[in-house]
């Protein structure tokens, strides 16, 4: 007999009646933007990752798929010779929880804006932010806050510097407990402790709307970051104009979660509440080069797992249907 | 339904000490009825705002659960349990320093030069963090407390341990060999909280740094 809570939650009607109608609704709204599913196999041959839940079959490693981004990203490279502009998926992944609280597995709704090489990416980034805001009115929540970053206001000033790989994933990891004291005594003694140290502050000033990015005037990188800032800031004169009345956007200059894959803009959905985002997404631009295929993407996935233990412990959050 | 009560997570021990007194007077203030009692939920000052008292050991996973929105725990613990939660300041009191501590007359050379060198801690990755960039190996001795006792009585060659005048150490007959790492009391958030509900939040956070670092 098992003596731990399983991590492989069943859900009964309540909950199985609401993922059917959410992903239902999700798929349709992705469906009218022009946005076509696939499906990539629940089993995975190819390189398998240490989160992956790993087995046997005969005498062969799989995994079950343990991320869609990156099992389309695969089944994109293999099979397409030039790539669909806009994808969508939904279904389950399987992932080793790194809490105790996790679930190994989570239903998860989300699309893919690929452009090719030489393509603009400016206007997928705005459409992406613009689908996103949509999804609070379509699940039903309340209300809603969407956090805008960019993954390169903190990655290109440590390429800038030359930071070593590990140093930099201290700074980083400082940076994701908001903690400036902590970059400081991460860079003791390093020659850009004071630059670095700096824009961390001006990273770190408070949540707010669009003035935040005003922090970054103060930053010793402020030339450097000056393309991403003017993008950041013209996404939000499109999206401010047709933001929904129950959603409001914040400027997170510090989101660093997902640094490594995320190459520019970064898009993250919360509930007032609740203890984990809803969703999240971002651009990244080296996932395809890696592949060997010239192609720039984005996208994001909507977390419908925790949205449901949402609606078991927050009912508040959500209209009645 | 309305949105649930706020719980801060203060430390039990010799942080909590420190901390209620400088909370006294201010909006975080304890009930001092109820910190008299055994409860370990303390109303505060500030109505829907409720304290609860932790072993540092435990508070950095109520704080990452969501289950309290802030906290005041060691660097030192954080620092061994690499919880995802925020670290919003330090507050400089609590101040200490996790040393290796050995019987007076025993040198830091000394123990390099053991060929199996045994270390009893509660910190073990502090002190595989050390040996490691030491270049050396030991055979950890996990200990939750008293560790001052395991090289007096052979249960460890050295101690690291958490160091703030010393008095207990001398008493043991124990000295500093090397400093590892320094401690200070820390204000965390649940990152949850602090990022989906900043209106609720930050101004507690503002007042206990207000109240905290003077």
């Amino acid at each position: 007999m098992p003596v731990r809570t399983p991590h492989f939650p069943d859900l009964l009607f309540g909950p199985a009646e609401r993922l059917r109608r959410w992903e239902d609704a999700l798929m349709g709204l992705l469906a009218a933007h022009g946005y076509r599913e696939l499906h990539p196999s629940l089993v995975l041959r190819d390189t398998v990752p240490d989160g992956a839940l790993r087995f046997f079959d005969g005498d062969e490693l799989v995994a079950l798929r343990w991320d869609f981004t990156m099992a389309l990203a695969g089944l994109l490279a293999r099979r397409f010779p030039e790539p669909p502009d806009r994808v969508s998926y939904a279904g389950a992944v399987f992932r080793r929880p790194v809490q105790p609280w996790e679930a190994v597995e989570r239903f998860e709704v989300g699309c893919e804006r690929i452009t090719p090489e030489g393509e603009s990416s400016t206007e997928a980034d705005v459409e992406l932010a613009r689908l996103l805001m949509a999804i609070p009115g379509v699940l039903g929540l309340k209300s809603a806050i969407l956090h805008m970053g960019n993954a390169a206001l903190v990655r290109r000033p440590l390429e800038a510097e030359g930071l070593g790989p590990e140093l930099a994933a201290e700074v980083v990891a400082a940076l994701s407990r908001r903690a400036p004291h902590r970059v400081a005594q991460t860079l003791e003694g390093h020659p850009a402790a004071a630059r670095l140290s700096a824009h961390a502050q001006a990273l770190l000033s408070e949540l707010d709307g669009p003035a935040s990015l005003g922090a970054l005037s103060a930053s010793p990188y402020a030339e450097l970051l000056k393309e991403e800032v003017g993008h950041m800031d013209r996404a939000l004169q499109a999206l401010l104009p047709i933001l929904p009345p129950n959603l409001e956007l914040r400027v997170d200059l510090a989101d660093v979660a997902g640094l490594d894959f995320y190459t520019g803009p970064t898009l993250r959905l919360w509930a007032p509440g609740a203890q984990q985002e809803l969703a999240a997404g971002g651009r990244y631009d080296r996932l395809f080069p890696g592949l060997g295929r010239p192609w720039k993407a984005a996208g994001f996935c909507v977390r419908l797992s925790r949205l449901l233990d949402l609606a078991e412990t927050r009912p508040d959050l959500f209209e009645q249907p | 339904m309305n949105a649930p009560a706020i719980l801060i997570a203060f430390p039990k021990g010799r942080l909590g000490d420190e901390l209620v007194p400088l909370l006294a007077g201010t909006p975080l203030a304890l009930d001092a009825q109820a910190l008299k009692s055994r409860v370990l939920r303390i109303p505060t000052a500030t109505p829907g705002v409720s304290a609860l008292l932790l072993k540092g050991a435990d508070l950095p996973r109520y704080v990452a659960a969501g289950v309290a929105s802030l906290g005041i725990v060691g660097s030192d613990t954080l620092d061994e349990l690499d919880m995802d939660l925020l670290e919003l300041a330090d507050l400089g009191f609590g101040a200490c320093r996790l040393s290796l501590c050995a019987l007076a007359g025993v040198s830091l050379d000394e123990l390099r030069a053991k060929p199996h060198l045994r270390l009893a801690t509660k910190f073990p990755r502090a002190t595989e963090a050390w040996l490691t960039r030491e270049g050396l190996t030991a055979e950890l001795v996990p200990l939750s407390s008293s560790a001052e006792l395991a090289p007096l009585l052979g249960l460890a060659d050295a101690i690291v341990d958490l160091v703030q005048t010393g008095g207990t150490l001398k008493a043991h007959g124990l000295v500093e060999t090397a400093v590892l790492g320094r401690s200070s009391a820390r204000l965390v958030a649940a990152r949850g909280a602090y990022l989906s509900e900043p209106g609720r939040i930050r101004p507690l956070a503002e007042t206990l740094l207000a109240a905290l670092k003077g």
